[in-house]
């Protein structure tokens, strides 16, 4: 398996400016096959703008990148017939209805036969939960129903890669879990590029994360690994007892970064950061036992809940500027 | 993954990916919905109607003539048939070049503005398919509805007051220059749609012409002979078998069509530049 088989979206110093305002700097992406990537930022990040970058709606100023190792810019036709795209606001013909919209989307991808690419748009409609409103207008939909309407359109010519623009954003929670549920039961087949600021929606779906941060890719990784926060791995312990000298000799163990203590009733409240976590699993809790006066009332390595590592790394990055 | 469904693959030449269903989707904008019977109705009886009013019914300009003027026009009925050709050519051309730039001022710039382009452009669609499709498909419509249905209906009355059929060959001259003219404002909006991302501009420069282009001409003679802005009257006085300079003739009809062109080139030219 070589890089391009590997990773599905791979980006280089990508870059994009309009006139003085620099949209993304110097992004280096990789998506990786059958991932379901969440692409998260706050509004203004720049994701929407490296969409449209990857699929040649926009051009980069600097740069490159590849999409299943065909060049973004040159090859862009190529690229979108394996894509299927949902735009934040998906946009839809009027004057026809669902089915025909649907329709008039898998003509760009089949010639034929027409039995078989309406049965197509039939199983779309199935997916998503639209059969029975098929035939009727687009003007009469809901925002629920356009948003999984615009899934449905996405996702008809089976693409290898579906790049979805705040797919859940403006819905309801009814809507969101609709829009969750049918991204859950295409990961099977499809690699899925999201982007999103509804965090609870990339710790429930995704398992590779970005985060955006003004134009700037801050963090990318497998979801295990951002929720691990820009610190690394920290256990914590909560001690009673005589522990003198504690802190000293955690500082000489080779893989203990960094010890943080805080009081509290009576009990102390240690958080040590370490570099190697097979090692600390193993030895840190004998370790700290070795001594009889110490008890050990709670011990375990500390979870970020995603908003926390994401307002972790995106602070943290606005002090650095 | 999609070789799994069992489904053929749209096999297009690659410069114009997503032309025909594109086509098929602007085409539909007109005979699939009631815009094509809207459009027949309101020219040919505005046309038709006017031309047949100045044919058949009481006509102050035929009895206010003088006598050099129906001598000229071989008699009286020939003098009325140069009236009613005077209405549909000279009123017709500009008012057929207003109703194609209203028509047409909308398609390019509302996809732009509503979304719909950026979505279409995210399948595997050619910026240049886009642009052709949208021209090929409102192109015709307009030659056939605008021009050619009005023109049918006023052949027939000319022919009907005529008591024979009129001149075949001078009047389709005539009617290939109110074609010719409507196309340079077709395509002129068309490209202007590319240029600018506000309606007002498309309007004010496509109407500017059309109104104020006679205006222009008059302070600068020699602009007739590169420019539109004469072929009102180059198309009545083709119809009328009237003599008229070859020159400004040949040269203001080639100058429309050469203009038509350039902008097709350059609305393909800035289409492939825009960004969404």
């Amino acid at each position: 398996m070589n890089q391009s088989d590997r990773f599905v979206i791979e980006t280089e110093s990508l870059s994009k400016s309009y006139g003085d305002v620099q949209a993304l700097r110097k992004v280096d992406l990789k998506v990786p096959q059958h991932s379901i990537f969440g692409f998260l930022g706050p509004n203004g990040a720049g994701k929407t703008t490296l969409m449209k970058v990857l699929l040649g709606l926009a051009r980069p100023t600097a740069g490159s990148g590849t999409i299943f190792g065909h060049d973004i810019v040159t090859e862009s036709v190529a690229i979108r017939e394996r894509i299927g795209y949902l735009p934040q606001h998906p946009r839809f013909i009027e004057y026809m209805t669902a089915r025909e919209n649907l329709h008039l989307t898998a003509k760009f991808f089949f010639s034929g036969p027409e039995a078989q690419i309406r049965a197509r748009c039939d199983e779309m409609l199935d997916l998503v939960g639209l059969s029975d409103k098929a035939d009727r207008s687009i003007k009469g939909f809901s925002g629920g129903e356009k948003q999984r309407l615009g899934i449905a359109m996405a996702q008809v010519n089976d693409p290898d890669l579906l790049i979805l623009d705040e797919p859940a954003s403006a819905l309801d929670p009814v809507g969101r879990k609709a829009v969750l549920d049918v991204m859950a039961r295409l990961r099977e087949h499809t690699t899925i590029f999201y982007s999103t600021h509804i965090l609870d929606d990339v710790q429930r779906v995704s398992d590779t994360v970005a985060i955006l941060n003004q134009g700037e890719l801050v963090a990318s990784g497998p979801i295990e690994q951002i929720l691990n926060g820009k610190d690394g791995v920290i256990y914590t312990m909560a001690l009673k007892g005589h522990r003198n000298g504690l802190g000293e000799r955690l500082a000489e163990l080779p893989w203990v970064t960094h010890t943080t203590v805080a009081q509290q009733n009576g009990t102390s409240v240690w958080q040590v950061s370490v570099s190697d976590e097979a090692a600390a699993e193993k030895d840190l809790l004998r370790y700290v036992l070795v001594d009889p006066a110490v008890m050990v009332t709670e011990f375990s390595r500390k979870t970020y809940e995603l908003e926390e590592a994401f307002m972790d790394i995106v602070k943290g990055e606005e002090n650095v500027r | 993954m999609s070789a799994n469904l069992g489904l053929q693959k749209t096999n297009e030449w690659k410069p114009l990916r997503g032309f025909s269903n594109l086509f098929s989707k602007e085409n539909r904008g007109w005979w699939g919905t009631r815009r094509w019977w809207i459009n027949a109705l309101l020219w040919t009886v505005l046309l038709g109607g006017l031309t047949a009013i100045m044919l058949f019914g009481p006509n102050e300009e035929v009895l206010e003539a003088t006598e050099t003027e129906i001598a000229q026009a071989g008699g009286l009925t020939g003098y009325t048939l140069w009236v009613g050709l005077n209405v549909f050519f000279q009123f017709g051309v500009s008012v057929l070049a207003i109703g194609t730039i209203i028509l047409s001022q909308d398609l390019i710039i509302g996809e732009r503005q509503n979304g719909v382009a950026e979505w279409l452009l995210s399948k595997p669609v050619t910026r240049r398919a886009y642009v052709l499709a949208k021209m090929a498909a409102h192109a015709m419509p307009i030659l056939a509805l605008l021009v050619g249905l009005p023109s049918a209906v006023v052949y027939g009355l000319l022919s009907l007051k005529a008591g024979v059929l009129f001149p075949l060959a001078p009047f389709l001259s005539a009617v290939g220059i109110m074609a010719a003219h409507t196309l340079f404002y077709f395509t002129l909006t068309l490209m202007l749609g590319t240029i600018f991302t506000h309606r007002g501009p498309i309007l004010g420069i496509a109407l500017g012409s059309v109104l104020g282009g006679a205006l222009i001409g008059g302070l600068i003679p020699a602009l007739f002979y590169v420019t539109p802005w004469k072929l009102a009257e180059v198309a009545w006085m083709t119809a009328t078998g009237q003599a008229m300079s070859p020159a400004l003739r040949l040269s203001s009809v080639a100058a429309t069509v050469v203009w038509s062109i350039v902008f097709v080139f350059v609305s393909l030219a800035k289409f492939e530049k825009l960004e969404y």
